[in-house]
């Protein structure tokens, strides 16, 4: 097989979790190490998608070395080591996620220059969110070590969304809201770029867990209104939000949790966008409560999650809430999955609460959701009052 | 981004002007957007509005938009000097000089303290060529503002194109003191360490560069430079292709992969890579130089002189590299009066172009007390040239006017120090080279000539004619006779045979794997690379002097083709070698010791060839016997390659031909004895060289009167064959 027709057929086997079959057809013309670079980023992600990520990333590392100025191959190798944990140079490759060409344009273009992580006593800060609710629950803990190691005064900057919860964390000197007028500062940094010029290891991780807490008036309101739901209370999430890059891989629908139903087992359904009507034709035997509409905001998620006893969620925003304030969450990971996730580990430094189900192979929810299942029995059996995790 | 409520109507001008700034300062663009879009509706063209509009626009790289802005924010009457100064600067990174420089001017008019304004300007007059100005305006920064590292840095530029390395390297050293991971003064420091010939720091340099910012163009430009001025092409082209492979309309990245795809040979890409930066930035003054420079290198002089010309009427530093390749073109078609005008209108301009030195004395024949002399000399003092490779130019220009005046002292004083300078620059091991002719010899027996093991031959496979011998040993001459015949294109100096073989693997070592098969795919690939430069004629002359290393592999893969080698006196070999700085890597010319011992070498590779090689498909010819018995020595030349004779043959001087090897301006005197026995006359100078050839040689070559004047045949074609010694 030539190049021409693998660069036709590959695509297309990748996106359907097809590695091994693009491995076969590139390797022979790689045999020699020699060959053409966009057949090597072919092997790269070939690898990737059979979730091979460390032998991935010595492609990846030889190619960012052939072409140090192609950036997305930079990105691409910064996935697979923040994957592998080698977190010091997989944050400095992170840092190339706004020069890619569909990225350049909304980078946010500061005029003054970045905080490189030394003491700067006596400068104002300004550390702003960036695009995913998730990773802005997931990075906030940094911001107080942000002001402990500057030294500085510093004004955080979230999403309307994230707001009222940031205002309980703490750990700055003000607060701002996206798109409105920040007070002065003298540096700035993106929140996803604190671990690069912090250093952060896997061995700083989780920090002081809880970091965010749930607005008490939200918690009674929640606790009344779920006060006649017996047995277990699970909340429950199968898809992420459908814009996202990789959607298709990581959400689900709720039919495909019909093995979960079970005895004693209540599940709430906190699933926000186009597929929260679901819950109307719930899978036979699934006690299902849907509660989407009532919720208005992060608050009242968070507040759900204070009064459930568990989450179980795919790889979502509600999942970092609530790891965020310690609470038990079970995730439903794709085979091949987001790099904060790491591999081969059913837990994470990120979160002590939460626990990883992986998919056994690509696209095989079946195979997970029954583990899930058997988890969640073996939970129910314990009885009330023992503490998933 | 949020929606925040639009400004309101109440909100004074310069409320409104505050807020966008300190919205642009925190990057919320369409903040600051609004609110200079507020304020241009009540009073278009608002200055302040206008600039802060054109800053957002160059921020997100639409350079032409902000330009826009800054033209209109520029018209008001109290602008202020900040903003003439920041259109002055994206002028120049539009590549619009002169409307830069001119903006650059009105903001230092108008404050005369406004650092970044003698920053911009000085960066300017630098891309213009005006460095004396360049470096009076960055001085001027460096003064008011020590610690500021981008002046440090643009500075040392001024004054390494100003060619005062050291003080350059100072300025970007202290650029570094102040900013050890500023990639542009590491990239810039790379390329200085190249013209000092420090290669492998200069590589070092760049890649630290590329290692902090991927995306500096600059440093892959001159990590590629490092390697080209090691004659290292694939790494050259390499680097250019990382850069291409993220910037593919760079056209710097296009101008300099020009050189080592010209340099391979590769011609039409050389071509078409420089014609696509010519597209991208026509009024790039590189870029019309590259491409002059493929075209040339194509035989395509009146285009390619079309392009200097234009070249020369842009601003920038393309200027004197345009007009010493005007020289250097018009010298290679025979064009000596109009070449050597060109070469002193660059010295009018440029009194320190080295390229025009050098060729200028090529060109011409000196007489004593030539000013030219002592201009050439004065570059060498104090204060003079910096750049080794310069330098050693220069000693090799003047140790050849000094011989043409007599001064032969001073003649060989310069070129020992030119040619110390240079083997100082090269790893050559003698030994190895011995060892490798040996080997050679040994790779073909006499048995290896049974044509049972030679490759099958095609239509035209008696296209190709090499001309063989070692430098400086007539090979040009043999070419151009050749040449005038209507029958015979000339190729030139080709590096095809040797890079396809390269391909193969080690030489001789990769025979033991060649059979008939590889050997006519040796053949193929060969006949196919030149087929096309043949013009349809019988023959081809490759006159590569240094296809000897092949003669036997060119005897089995082409049995068909026909090998000539040219011999001349080994002495007057050697000295005219020596006597020449070659523009490709001829490593073994640079000392005298190993001269000879190469040449003894070369002697016994030939002797193993005359033994082996069919008779009928090698002829030798005394280089010596050709100039004195012109007419005799071309018809046997013209009968060997199996064609008619035709009485042009006579007249090849007149043929318009292309000449482009250090021989340029001997093979276009008619027949030209000056040069026959000259060693003799300069022995004292070469004792090394004579006691490694062994004087037996001098002795008995078959030199002419050694005082005898230079004398010339007369101009018409029958005066060839009066004696002339």
């Amino acid at each position: 097989m030539d190049f021409k027709e693998i660069e036709l057929k590959a695509p297309a086997l990748l996106a359907a979790g097809r590695g091994a079959e693009v491995e076969a057809m590139v390797a022979p013309l790689l045999s020699n190490g020699g060959g053409p670079a966009p057949l090597w980023a072919f092997l790269a992600q070939a690898l990737r998608v059979q979730c091979r990520i460390a032998e991935a990333a010595r492609v990846q590392e030889m190619l960012v070395d052939a072409l140090p100025g192609h950036v997305s191959t930079r990105f691409d190798l910064a996935e697979s080591l923040l994957a592998l944990g080698e977190y010091e140079r997989g944050w400095r490759e992170y840092s190339y996620r706004y020069s890619l060409n569909h990225t350049y344009r909304i980078e946010r273009k500061v005029q003054l220059p970045r905080w490189d992580g030394r003491p700067i006593p006596g400068k104002v800060l300004l550390i702003h969110d960036e695009q995913g609710y998730g990773d802005t629950f997931q990075f906030m803990r940094m911001v107080s070590w942000a002001k402990a190691r500057s030294g500085a005064q510093v004004i955080l900057e979230v999403n309307h969304e994230t707001h009222s919860l940031a205002t309980r964390m703490g750990g700055f000197d003000a607060l701002t809201l996206r798109g409105e007028l920040p007070p002065a500062f003298d540096l700035h940094c993106e929140m996803m770029s604190l671990p690069m010029v912090m250093g952060l290891k896997l061995s700083d991780l989780p920090g002081t867990i809880p970091y965010l807490s749930p607005d008490p008036a939200r918690v009674q309101h929640w606790r009344k209104r779920l006060a006649g739901v017996g047995g277990l209370k699970v909340a429950v999430v199968w898809a992420g939000r459908p814009t996202h890059f990789n959607d298709a891989n990581r959400s689900m629908t709720l039919a495909s949790l019909a093995p979960l139903a079970q005895e004693g087992v209540t599940f709430l359904s906190i699933q926000k966008g186009p597929s929260e009507g679901d819950v109307a034709k719930p899978p036979p035997g699934m006690k299902i409560i849907g509660l989407s509409s009532e919720i208005r905001d992060f608050e009242d998620t968070a507040a759900i999650l204070t009064v459930a006893d568990l989450l179980i969620s795919v790889d979502s925003s509600p999942v970092h809430l609530a790891g965020a304030l310690g609470r038990p969450a079970w995730v439903m990971l794709p085979f091949l999955p987001d790099w904060r996730w790491l591999l081969n580990r059913e837990d994470t430094p990120w979160y002590p609460s939460v626990r990883l189900f992986r998919q056994p192979a690509w696209g095989d929810w079946p195979g997970l959701v029954r583990k899930v299942a058997g988890a969640l029995a073996e939970l129910r059996a314990a009885g009330p009052g023992k503490r998933p995790a | 981004m949020n929606n925040t409520s639009p400004p309101q109507q109440q909100i004074s001008m310069e409320q409104a002007l505050a807020q966008a700034h300190a919205h642009w300062n925190a990057g919320q663009a369409d903040q600051a957007e609004r609110l200079c879009q507020h304020v241009l509706a009540i009073w278009p063209g608002q200055s302040d509005a206008s600039h802060l509009m054109g800053l957002m626009a160059h921020a997100y790289g639409n350079l032409p938009v902000a330009i826009d802005h800054l033209q209109r924010a520029c018209q008001a009457p109290r602008v202020p000097a900040t903003y003439l100064s920041n259109l002055a600067e994206m002028c120049r990174q539009a590549g619009r000089l002169a409307d830069a420089e001119a903006a650059g001017r009105r903001a230092i008019a108008i404050d005369h303290t406004l650092v970044a304004g003698w920053n911009n300007l000085g960066i300017i007059l630098q891309e213009a060529g005006k460095l004396d100005e360049s470096l009076t305006c960055l001085e001027q920064v460096v003064m008011l503002k020590p610690e500021y590292a981008e002046a440090q840095n643009n500075l040392g530029n001024t004054l390494k194109r100003l060619g005062r390395l050291d003080d350059a390297r100072r300025h970007y050293e202290a650029a570094l003191q102040l900013v050890p991971t500023y990639a542009e003064a590491l990239s810039n420091l790379s390329n200085l360490l190249t013209d000092l010939g420090q290669q492998d720091l200069a590589v070092r340099y760049a890649r630290q560069a590329i290692d902090i910012n991927p995306r500096l163009a600059d440093a892959y430009i001159n990590a590629a430079a490092a390697e080209q001025s090691r004659g290292n092409d694939e790494e050259t082209l390499r680097w250019i292709d990382k850069l291409l492979s993220f910037q593919p309309q760079h056209v710097g990245a296009l101008v300099v992969r020009s050189v080592p795809l010209r340099r391979l040979e590769r011609l039409e890409e050389a071509l078409d890579t420089a014609r696509r930066a010519a597209t991208f930035a026509p009024d790039n003054g590189e870029a019309l130089v590259a491409m002059g420079e493929a075209l040339q290198a194509l035989g395509r002089t009146a285009d390619a002189l079309a392009a200097y010309d234009k070249a020369t009427k842009l601003p920038g530093l393309a200027l004197e590299k345009a007009l010493v390749n005007r020289g250097i073109c018009l010298m290679e078609v025979g064009e000596r009066d109009a070449a050597r005008a060109a070469f002193e209108q660059v010295l009018a301009s440029f009194p320190r172009s080295v390229a025009a030195w050098f060729n200028l004395a090529d060109l011409v024949t000196f007489k004593a007390g030539d000013p030219a002399i002592a201009s050439m000399a004065a570059l060498l003092t104090p204060g003079g040239i910096e750049v080794p490779g310069d330098r050693i130019a220069l000693h090799f220009a003047l140790g050849k006017a000094l011989l043409d005046t007599g001064e032969t002292d001073g003649a060989f004083r310069h070129f020992a120090e030119g040619n110390r300078l240079k083997r100082a620059t090269i790893n050559y091991n003698p030994d190895d080279v011995s060892g490798w002719l040996q080997a050679i010899s040994a790779a073909f027996p006499a048995s290896a000539f049974d044509p049972s093991g030679f490759a099958e031959a095609g239509a035209d496979a008696d296209l190709p004619v090499f001309v063989v011998g070692m430098p400086r040993s007539g090979t040009t001459l043999v070419e151009q006779v050749l040449a005038t015949h209507s029958q015979v294109q000339g190729g030139g100096e080709l590096s095809t045979l040797s890079q396809l073989v390269g391909r193969l693997g080690p030489y001789p070592a990769i025979l033991e794997r060649m059979g008939p098969a590889e050997l006519a795919g040796l053949s193929e690939q060969y006949l196919s690379r030149v087929r096309p430069q043949a013009n349809g004629r019988r023959r081809f002359v490759d006159k590569m002097p240094s296809n000897f290393f092949y003669a036997g592999l060119i005897a089995r893969a082409m049995p068909q083709s026909r090998i000539i080698h040219v011999r001349r006196n080994p002495a007057d070999t050697c000295l005219s070698c020596y006597t020449k700085l070659f523009t490709r890597e001829q490593q073994f010319t640079y000392d005298l010791t190993e001269l000879g011992r190469f040449h003894g070498d070369y002697e016994q590779l030939m002797a193993h060839w005359r033994a082996v090689l069919p008779p009928d498909r090698f002829l030798e010819i005394d280089y010596e016997a050709l100039v004195s018995d012109f007419e005799p020595q071309a018809r046997r030349l013209i009968a060997f390659l199996g064609l008619e004779w035709e009485p042009a043959c006579l007249e090849f001087h007149k043929t318009r031909r292309i000449i482009r090897t250090a021989s340029v301006n001997q093979a276009r005197e008619p027949i030209f004895t000056g040069s026959v026995g000259r060693a003799r006359r300069l022995a004292p100078y070469l004792a090394p060289l004579l006691a490694a050839l062994g004087t037996q040689e001098l002795l008995t070559a078959s030199a002419p009167d050694a005082e005898a004047k230079p004398r010339r045949t007369a101009r018409k074609p029958k005066a060839a064959s009066e004696p002339v010694a």
